[in-house]
Order: structure tokens, then C-alpha cells, then sequence
């Protein structure tokens, strides 16, 4: 009869899945870069994120985070117009940079890895963005970090090589509500 | 005080001169640029500058204390008074621009991290409108320490072609050795 408990159970997980909707005023995605070797913070003010996954099991679960390029905020104006520009993101032709997750590993309780594609300027690469999932008053909070080489995807070459480091650390707080 | 000693309070004297110079001018610079590598490379070279000021100046007021030379000698009192206030506001700007400088950038966000390799704690939390009126302070404060700059070497020059005390030689020795 066990046996059959449990075969029920996952037939009736899916079920439990269902769509989570971002709270855009509490989510972040926010970076650190070396500048000079000064760690400089920056993020997006404007991201939209899908989920839709049974919070008993979110391994089998979709996300898809994507961010507006133009919205980027790199602490000072001119910093955010420089970073506009095509040697950067080319906010105009790549308005959007998108995380799609693949598959989500479980690591311990509360303890996911997601693997997916992630798209900017047009070029998609493999990441692997760990983060913990937590209770959030009726929803849940993603939070997570990982570190990208800028260089490999096109992003600010030339003479800023030479002041801004290749490596930066991407750092993100989603809130999600049923 | 000693020989040794003597020659590191001439050194870091002129030192001091050449690091305040090169910030000025790399800060007068950083005015009318727009961002690129260079203005970046700049503004860390000039906070580099200001921040060594500021580092020295606790080893040069130890020398300047210790050095028992008497700054009266051959003054009229009113003049003693003047070259101690001067003296005394000169070291106090050497404290005072570069603090407001580091106030600055730590208030505008982007902390200074000295010679790329020593990150300095930020003084202030992220403030947008402080950080613009440190930036005014630290603009008046560093043409303050100019003017002074410039009142205190046209004295040396006074010293050296008007009254020949040799007040001058005190911090160019080969001039002394030449007389």
C-alpha cells in the first residue's frame, strides 16, 4: 500500500504547481564591479520574473528572470548613459537580458541550484545561479548570487579593460507571491 | 634634532608640495572631463595623492614637534604670530581637504581604496545631496590651502632675497652650502 502512496503523491504533485507573480518594489537584482579595484554596486530598477513551481518541490519547477537593460543604475548619470552604449549593454538593440532556468537542482533543505541559459547582448551562455528559497509572508523569497565575466559577453571592452575588472558579482532578491 | 631626521622633514616637505600639486591639477582636470578610462585612472590617482597627504601629515607633525628650531628667531612679534598661524592653518588643511575629500567619495558612493591595494572604511553612508556639499567644501577648503601655499612661499622668497636669514635654507640645503 506504501508504494502507492507515493506513486499518488507524485502523480498529484504537479497539481500543486502554480504561478508566482514577482513584487517588483521588493525584488532586486543588483551587482558589485571593480572599477580602479574600487567595488562599485550597482543594479536594474525594472526586472519581470516568471515562476511556476510547487513550493514542496521546487527542482521541478520554471523561473525565468528577465531584466531591462536601460534600467540600470551604476550609482552616478554618466555612468548609466556610458553603460548604455554598444561597447557595453547596447541597450537598443538588447533591451532585455534574460535568465532562463533549466533545471533546479536540490542542494539541502531551502537549497537550490537552478541551471539555465543566460542571454545578454545577444549571446547565450550556461550559468548556474545557486540560492535559497525562504517563506515570505504568503509567498517566498529567491536570493542568490554568482559571479559573471563581463568580457564574455561583449560587455565594456576597449580601454575600460584596462579600469574595470573582468569578473563581477551579480546578487538578486525575488519576492514571490502567490 | 638629528641629521637623519632633518633631511626626512625636507623630504616629505617638498613631497607633500608635489602631491598637492598633481591632486590639484588632476582635480581641476576631473572638472570639465565626461567619463572614460582616463577620468576613472585620474580620479583614483588624485584620491591616491590626497590620501598620502593625509597619511604623512601625522609623521610630519612629529618631526615639525620635535624639531627644536626656534620659528621666532629674528621676527618682530606680530610676525611670529603670523608665520605660526599660517604654519598652523596649513597643517589644518593638510587634515582638513583631504578628510572632505574622502567624506566626499565615501557620501557619493565610490570609496577609495588607496593605491588600488588598501580599501579605506567609508565615512558616511551613500547621500547624494551630502556628497555634493562636501564636494563644495572640499573646493573651498583646497583654495584656502593654495592661497596659503602661495603666501608661504612668497615669505621664503622674502626671507631668502630680502632679509638673506637663510629661513630659505632650512628646506633647500644646497642653497646654504652655496652662500
Amino acid at each position: 500500500m506504501k508504494i502507492w502512496a507515493v506513486v499518488l503523491m507524485c502523480l498529484a504533485l504537479p497539481a500543486l504547481a502554480q504561478d508566482w507573480k514577482l513584487d517588483p518594489a521588493k525584488s532586486q537584482v543588483r551587482f558589485v564591479i571593480k572599477q580602479m579595484n574600487v567595488p562599485t554596486e550597482g543594479g536594474f530598477r525594472r526586472l519581470v520574473a516568471h515562476a511556476n513551481f510547487d513550493p514542496a518541490k521546487p527542482e521541478s519547477g520554471r523561473f525565468r528572470v528577465d531584466v531591462d537593460t536601460a534600467s540600470i543604475d551604476t550609482g552616478s548619470a554618466e555612468g548609466d548613459d556610458e553603460v548604455k552604449r554598444p561597447a557595453w549593454f547596447d541597450t537598443k538593440n538588447h533591451p532585455w537580458a534574460s535568465f532562463i532556468a533549466k533545471s533546479v537542482r536540490r542542494d539541502a533543505e531551502g537549497r537550490y541550484t537552478a541551471f539555465g541559459d543566460l542571454a545578454i547582448k545577444g549571446q547565450s551562455r550556461p550559468l548556474a545561479a545557486p540560492f535559497t528559497l525562504t517563506r515570505h509572508g504568503a509567498g517566498w523569497l529567491a536570493q542568490g548570487r554568482f559571479v559573471l565575466k563581463r568580457g564574455s559577453y561583449g560587455i565594456g571592452g576597449g580601454d575600460w579593460a584596462d579600469v574595470v575588472a573582468d569578473d563581477l558579482e551579480v546578487r538578486f532578491n525575488l519576492v514571490l507571491l502567490p | 634634532m638629528n641629521q637623519h631626521h632633518r633631511w626626512t622633514l625636507v623630504g616629505l616637505h617638498w613631497l607633500t608640495l608635489l602631491l598637492i600639486v598633481a591632486a590639484y591639477v588632476i582635480g581641476s582636470l576631473l572638472e570639465d572631463m565626461t567619463l572614460s578610462p582616463l577620468k576613472l585612472k585620474l580620479y583614483a590617482w588624485h584620491k591616491w595623492a590626497g590620501m598620502t597627504v593625509l597619511m604623512l601629515l601625522p609623521l610630519r607633525l612629529l618631526l615639525r614637534l620635535s624639531d627644536r628650531f626656534d620659528h621666532a628667531t629674528g621676527l618682530l612679534p606680530w610676525e611670529a604670530r603670523a608665520s605660526a598661524a599660517v604654519h598652523g592653518a596649513l597643517y589644518l588643511l593638510m587634515l582638513v581637504v583631504p578628510l572632505l575629500g574622502w567624506l566626499q567619495s565615501s557620501a557619493a558612493g565610490f570609496s577609495v581604496v588607496w593605491f588600488g591595494v588598501l580599501p579605506l572604511p567609508d565615512l558616511v553612508g551613500k547621500d547624494k545631496a551630502l556628497a555634493d556639499v562636501f564636494k563644495e567644501l572640499h573646493e573651498g577648503s583646497v583654495n584656502l590651502l593654495l592661497t596659503l601655499v602661495v603666501l608661504h612661499a612668497v615669505a621664503a622668497l622674502y626671507h631668502q632675497y630680502v632679509r638673506h636669514d637663510g629661513v630659505l635654507a632650512r628646506m633647500i640645503p644646497w642653497l646654504r652650502s652655496k652662500s
